[in-house]
């Protein structure tokens, strides 16, 4: 029992990390929670049983590294659109084309 | 997540059998709005969406472009990166649809689809392309004629056509459905109005006409009653917010600011 919830909660802390990296960083606050819920198990039964709780610790840290990070991102970062040159490109050229084939059209106005 | 614009754009059809004038928006209007993914219950915005209205002038008459573009912030594009435009050139009035053209660049899947309508035989020249290394133009065409139902539309003008309807006058419950033409099929998609409800958007505290979607012969929106789009009960008939259901999730889609509005 106190290994099953030594590793998940070390597969959580991992998770966070990965997801607090990547743009969907908000969902790293699941994991992380699930992963410090895990954690104080394996920590408590570690300490009853007189046992190392290093392992334990490296995944706090991890925690709280996801954590720092996620909160970070969710109050600093500004949605901001990229580049759309690309598309302004094709929006011109369409409608250039498209006022062609509207000269071609037979177009009865009601 | 490929389909999840389309999806937007499908999302936001629907429709009432009275016929009647735009009285709804005009050229010059812009609307822009926040695309959302929800994943147990988080909301991660993805992208932005906008709706623009133009006049364009060809040699004997002024058409109505209708657009709609979805672009993913610069954090997505990276790993996923979308450039998706819709057009359709319509009648001003009834916003029949002349011309319709979707240029599609999803994570590196591109296609470009475009419908020519045709009144009088009822029937669409339509033209599909995708890009392909077996062509020396590095594209993969097919042209085909179809032939349509009368009042099919495409997405775009559909959209659009539902805001000039007089919603006010149709009973809550009430229920129709309509035909759109979406890549070189007929595809059904039904409509209920459930009721009015106020909430509050990035434009103030509106009071909306609640609808629910439904789309036949496609499986690009799921669960039945769970796509839902708000529009303003007011002669606008903005979409403020809408909430859609696919099948890797669901997502809202927010107004964040309307410019140039006819009342």
């Amino acid at each position: 029992m106190k290994k099953v919830t030594l590793i998940l909660s070390l597969v959580c802390a991992i998770l966070a990390i990965i997801l607090a990296i990547l743009p969907l960083f908000k969902l790293a606050f699941i994991p992380a929670i699930l992963a410090l819920v895990f954690g104080i198990i394996s920590f408590i039964k570690s300490r009853k049983d007189n046992q190392s709780t290093h392992v334990v610790q490296v995944s706090f840290l991890l925690v709280i590294i996801a954590l720092g990070l996620s909160t970070y991102k969710t109050v600093f970062t500004v949605q901001e659109v990229g580049n759309t040159e690309e598309l302004e490109q094709r929006e011109k050229e369409n409608e250039e084309k498209a006022l062609e084939e509207l000269e071609d059209l037979d177009i009865e106005l009601d | 997540m490929k389909h999840l614009f389309t999806t937007i754009t499908v999302l936001l059809l629907s429709c009432a059998s009275f016929a009647q004038n735009n009285n709804a928006f005009k050229a010059g209007e812009k609307l822009t709005f926040s695309a959302a993914y929800n994943m147990s219950g988080i909301l991660t915005d993805i992208a932005e969406v906008k709706m623009e209205t133009s006049a364009v002038n060809t040699s004997g008459t002024t058409l109505y472009r209708l657009k709609c573009s979805a672009t993913t912030y610069s954090n997505f594009d990276s790993f996923f990166k979308i450039r998706d435009l819709y057009e359709s050139y319509v009648n001003p009035k009834t916003v029949a649809p002349y011309l319709y053209q979707r240029d599609i660049s999803e994570g590196g899947y591109y296609k470009f689809v475009k419908y020519k309508y045709s009144y009088k035989t009822n029937t669409v020249s339509s033209l599909i392309r995708k890009k392909s290394k077996n062509f020396a133009s590095g594209f993969w065409d097919r042209n085909n004629t179809i032939k349509i139902k009368p009042g099919t539309r495409d997405i775009v003008s559909t959209l659009y056509k539902l805001r000039t309807l007089d919603i006010h006058k149709a009973p809550v419950g009430a229920s129709d459905t309509f035909t759109v033409l979406f890549d070189n099929k007929e595809v059904k998609c039904s409509f209920k109005l459930l009721g009015k409800e106020t909430i509050n958007t990035a434009i103030g505290r509106k009071e909306c006409y609640k609808i629910a979607i439904n789309v036949t012969n496609n499986n690009v929106l799921k669960g039945s009653n769970a796509n839902i789009i708000w529009l303003t009960a007011d002669e606008n008939k903005i979409p403020v917010y809408a909430k859609f259901k696919i099948a890797v999730g669901s997502g809202e889609l927010k107004i964040k600011s309307a410019t140039g509005l006819k009342n």
